[in-house]
């Protein structure tokens, strides 16, 4: 085996928070079992494509890149669909006429790109669902925490609101071999403390996430995956090196999405408990109020790096009670609303003062059917499922047209994604064709469904479950259950202890197609409903090029 | 038995009731589905980090240390730490109680004021209109529910109107007493302060407000029939000090009790208004903890809860006690 396949190996035994070793025999493309069904899957979806029917097979040139590879990876999801399709997710915000503001495709409100419409529009509160789990920037992994600490906080890298990567911290990052990635460290950029930013900090913040003696368990560990830590390569040129498991293509995405950077000495010099009630960042706002699970507010950073924020400060409170986000962003308690229901939309747009911004999220939505379990073992009644689902119907009924139909695990705009492939259409007729030739004509399956967890979860679940029911030759039901529940099945890292259909969402915040692909549908991915020797070839490959977005 | 040894035993009965609670409130976490490992850890973690995750959070160990380990903890005062925020759990518990004990108080001030004036006319105007539209109150206000209530008035009074803030908490009680040497102007903190606390204190308090109505109402027409009323009567007293003198006096008794044992559902009952009105207090912060499983404040939040019940019912016991020997005896 030669050096660049051990790197390799280690690196895919990593990535995408896999648990175990991918057989490399899957690089040659055979071996392992043949755990699927009869379908080729040899036509992938690139450039030269020439269908999009999942029953139409095309041989295509093997990819050369890894984008390449990586819309063959969706295209064989599509045709052998371990899912059923559903939809992505739309981030839906109040939006006061106070402020002029845009909302981001990966969810996040930064305050710093806020712009005052009116006078009363310099002070701007914001109303989510739910406060902070504290305030340590790499001790959380989830969007409530992530709109304060953002504030406050900055990484190496960002995204921009289209989702391309931009440059804060670092001013320039380069790839130096296969296992080393450096950034160069912004210089003039002071902590709200005063403290300047060096190069050590740098290095201390990304070694306290991935390395569990330096700092704390971190919870974006795995999204850090395969790197192995950092050193300061040259204080003069304030450059900082970071040393990777092996080819990491996603390493700069991951930046750009975690590590925020902290002060190494004010990080030592404080516990835990503190470090969770107070912030000591390089952002546009530094933190001037905090009561735990109450509200956090912020004032301009006047010595930012960058130009000062437009507006003075900034104030994020709670309400879990969607109608009293609504009713806040009405009395003008609030200036921006977010997550606001369907059901609620036209009580903002008949206001006068307030409007609704609506923009399609980072979040996928489907049903995963176990491969291993009747009648999901079948291709064909996997695609059945999917004819039998009226994905347009939801989205108009259930979601108000809050969503948009898919048509493979990459959302749109990602890195990966497959123009090519288009949503199911509903066509029962051919869905009870393909229940026949399945061979499991009369079958009886059940929708597991999460409650409140994703917006409109149950009713889409029941929709599915009432559109499946109207073929002849199946019976579907959905079954609530507490998302807890769910994930305590889905999360063992056994597939055997998932249900054989059930309901789910997922974010990926760093736009690339193998942060989906690699989790949920790889034989290794910790929460895989799937094994399929040729796409985990076709991640193989992918994860063995560099990505041409960075 | 003597009044001192009464009330030891009363207390020993309160600490062993604490126990009791301390231990429900333990094992209800491992028959609870969910776990906070999935809180802490991203859902696609490897499960090597979640691992290190129960080690650092201590759930690796068996059932019987985590339990032990607790009560030891506790008896030094030490509730744990949240689990997702690291913070201790009696620095995150004793800083939201004030939120909600604010709101029971002002809840009971609201039932008081209301329903004592309402019970009494309702008893001396007995099968007249002021009794059938207090009855009618009391029987509406007993049957609707408080979330519904609560978002009703939001609509229409915060909403609609703009009398009063739609949720949130401007300022506690503390805030405004200090505002008097403060540097915001005294007036505005204790408005504010109270706006936001008038409809949560309204929702809260209706449900019992129309309680106690009935209870005057009933003491009320009780006591009007016994033979020291016609006795005062007799003797030339005006009706007025008849009634509010005596009459009233007496009713007011079972009321004083009752008021002080529902202060204690009203700190625990409070859960659904605190969500409706996003009120900072203990409900909300259970809420939290029961959705993202943090034990520790869970547990912390019910033990406070638990024993302020175990405090009052003894305080009521001893004032039984004092007001009525034979208690003692029995």
């Amino acid at each position: 085996m030669s050096d660049q396949d051990t790197s390799r190996r280690r690196f895919l035994q990593a990535a995408g928070s896999a648990t175990a070793a991918v057989a490399l025999a899957g690089c040659s493309g055979n071996g392992g079992d043949p755990t699927e069904g009869t379908l080729t899957t040899s036509a992938g979806g690139d450039e030269t494509q020439t269908t999009t029917s999942p029953e139409e097979t095309t041989e295509r040139p093997e990819p050369d890149t890894r984008d390449g590879f990586l819309q063959r990876a969706n295209r064989h999801t599509h045709e052998q669909a371990p899912w059923v399709f559903l939809h992505r997710q739309y981030s839906v915000y109040g939006q006061s006429s106070d402020i002029e503001w845009q909302p981001r495709t990966d969810e996040r409100v930064a305050a710093y790109a806020i712009e005052p419409a009116t006078d009363a529009g310099d002070d701007v509160v914001m109303t989510q669902s739910q406060m902070d789990s504290g305030l340590d920037p790499q001790d959380h992994r989830e969007t409530p925490t992530d709109n304060i600490v953002l504030q406050a906080y900055e990484g190496l890298l960002e995204r921009d609101r289209e989702g391309a990567i931009v440059e804060t911290l670092a001013t320039d990052y380069e790839r130096l071999d296969e296992t080393t990635v450096q950034f160069t460290v912004r210089d003039n950029v002071s902590f709200h403390s005063g403290d300047s930013l060096t190069p050590e900090d740098v290095a201390f913040s990304i070694n306290r996430i991935v390395d569990s003696d330096v700092g704390i368990e971190s919870p974006q560990v795995d999204q850090l995956i395969g790197v192995e830590g950092a050193e300061v390569a040259s204080s003069d040129d304030r450059t900082v090196n970071v040393n990777l498991s092996g080819l990491n293509p996603i390493v700069f995405a991951s930046f750009a999405t975690y590590c925020d950077v902290m002060n190494k000495s004010w990080v030592e010099s404080n516990d835990q408990a503190y470090i969770n009630q107070n912030m000591d960042g390089t952002g546009p706002f530094e933190l001037s109020n905090y009561e735990q699970g109450v509200a956090v507010e912020f004032q301009r950073n006047d010595d930012y790096w960058d130009d000062p924020a437009a507006i003075s400060t900034f104030t994020i409170n709670s309400a879990s009670e969607s109608s009293t986000r609504v009713n806040r962003l009405l009395s003008d308690e609030t200036d921006i609303a977010v997550n606001v229901p369907p059901q609620e939309v036209s009580r903002v747009e008949n206001s006068d003062d307030a409007s609704i911004s609506a923009v399609p999220s980072t979040r996928v939505i489907f049903n995963a059917m176990r491969y291993d379990v009747e009648p999901f073992d079948s291709p064909a009644f996997r695609r059945a499922v999917n004819h039998a689902v009226d994905l347009d119907s939801i989205i108009e009924n259930v979601l108000q047209t809050f969503g948009s139909p898919t048509a493979q695990p990459t959302l749109e705009g990602f890195f990966g994604h497959n123009e090519d492939l288009d949503p199911y259409p509903r066509d029962l007729e051919r869905a009870e064709e393909l229940v026949e030739e399945s061979g499991y004509a009369g079958a009886e399956i059940e929708l597991v469904t999460p409650i409140g967890r994703y917006l409109k979860d149950v009713e889409i679940a029941q929709a599915v479950a009432s559109q499946v029911d109207e073929l002849s030759n199946v019976s579907a039901t959905a079954r609530q259950v507490e998302f807890s529940t769910l994930v305590s099945q889905v999360t063992t890292g056994n597939i055997e202890d998932k249900p054989d259909w059930y309901l789910l969402g997922w974010g990926n915040a760093t736009f690339d197609a193998i942060q989906t692909i690699q989790p949920l549908l790889a034989s290794d991915g910790a929460l895989t409903s799937y094994k399929n020797d040729e796409l985990d070839r076709l991640l193989d490959e992918a994860q063995s090029l560099p990505s041409e977005s960075n | 038995m003597g009044y001192g040894r009464f009330l030891l035993k009363r207390g020993v009965q309160g600490v062993g009731v604490v126990w009791g609670v301390v231990t429900v409130v333990f094992i209800l976490r491992f028959i609870t589905p969910g776990s906070p490992i999935d809180t802490v850890a991203p859902l696609d973690a490897s499960q090597e980090t979640r691992q290190r995750i129960a080690e650092d959070l201590g759930l690796d160990q068996p059932l019987y240390v985590q339990y032990l380990d607790y009560l030891w903890e506790l008896l030094q005062g030490n509730m744990g730490y949240s689990y997702i925020s690291s913070i201790p759990a009696s620095v995150q518990v004793f800083q939201k109680l004030p939120a909600t004990l604010e709101l029971a108080v002002a809840a009971s001030v609201v039932a008081v004021v209301i329903s004592i004036p309402l019970g009494v006319i309702s008893a001396t105007r007995r099968h007249q209109p002021a009794d059938y539209a207090a009855t009618s109150f009391s029987l509406l206000g007993i049957s609707t529910p408080n979330f519904w209530l609560g978002i009703m008035l939001v609509l229409v009074f915060a909403v609609e109107l703009n009398v009063f803030p739609t949720s949130g908490r401007a300022y506690g009680f503390m805030q405004s007493l200090a505002a008097i040497t403060g540097p915001e102007p005294f007036f505005t903190v204790v408005t504010a302060w109270l706006a936001s606390l008038f409809l949560p204190a309204i929702t809260l308090g209706t449900y019992f407000t129309a309680l106690i109505t009935r209870l005057v109402r009933s003491g009320m027409l009780d006591e009007l029939s016994e033979g020291y009323v016609r006795a005062t009567r007799a003797k030339g007293l005006p009706e007025t000090l008849v009634r509010y003198k005596h009459v009233l006096r007496n009713t007011l008794v079972p009321v004083v009790t009752v008021l002080g044992l529902q202060l204690g559902t009203l700190i625990g009952g409070a859960v659904i208004t605190e969500a409706v009105f996003a009120w900072p207090g203990l409900g909300t912060e259970i809420i939290r903890a029961i959705n993202a499983r943090d034990w520790p404040i869970l547990q912390g939040s019910l033990i406070v809860i638990g024993t302020g019940f175990v405090l009052l019912n003894i305080v009521v016991d001893a004032l039984y006690a004092y007001l009525d020997p034979r208690v003692i005896a029995e």
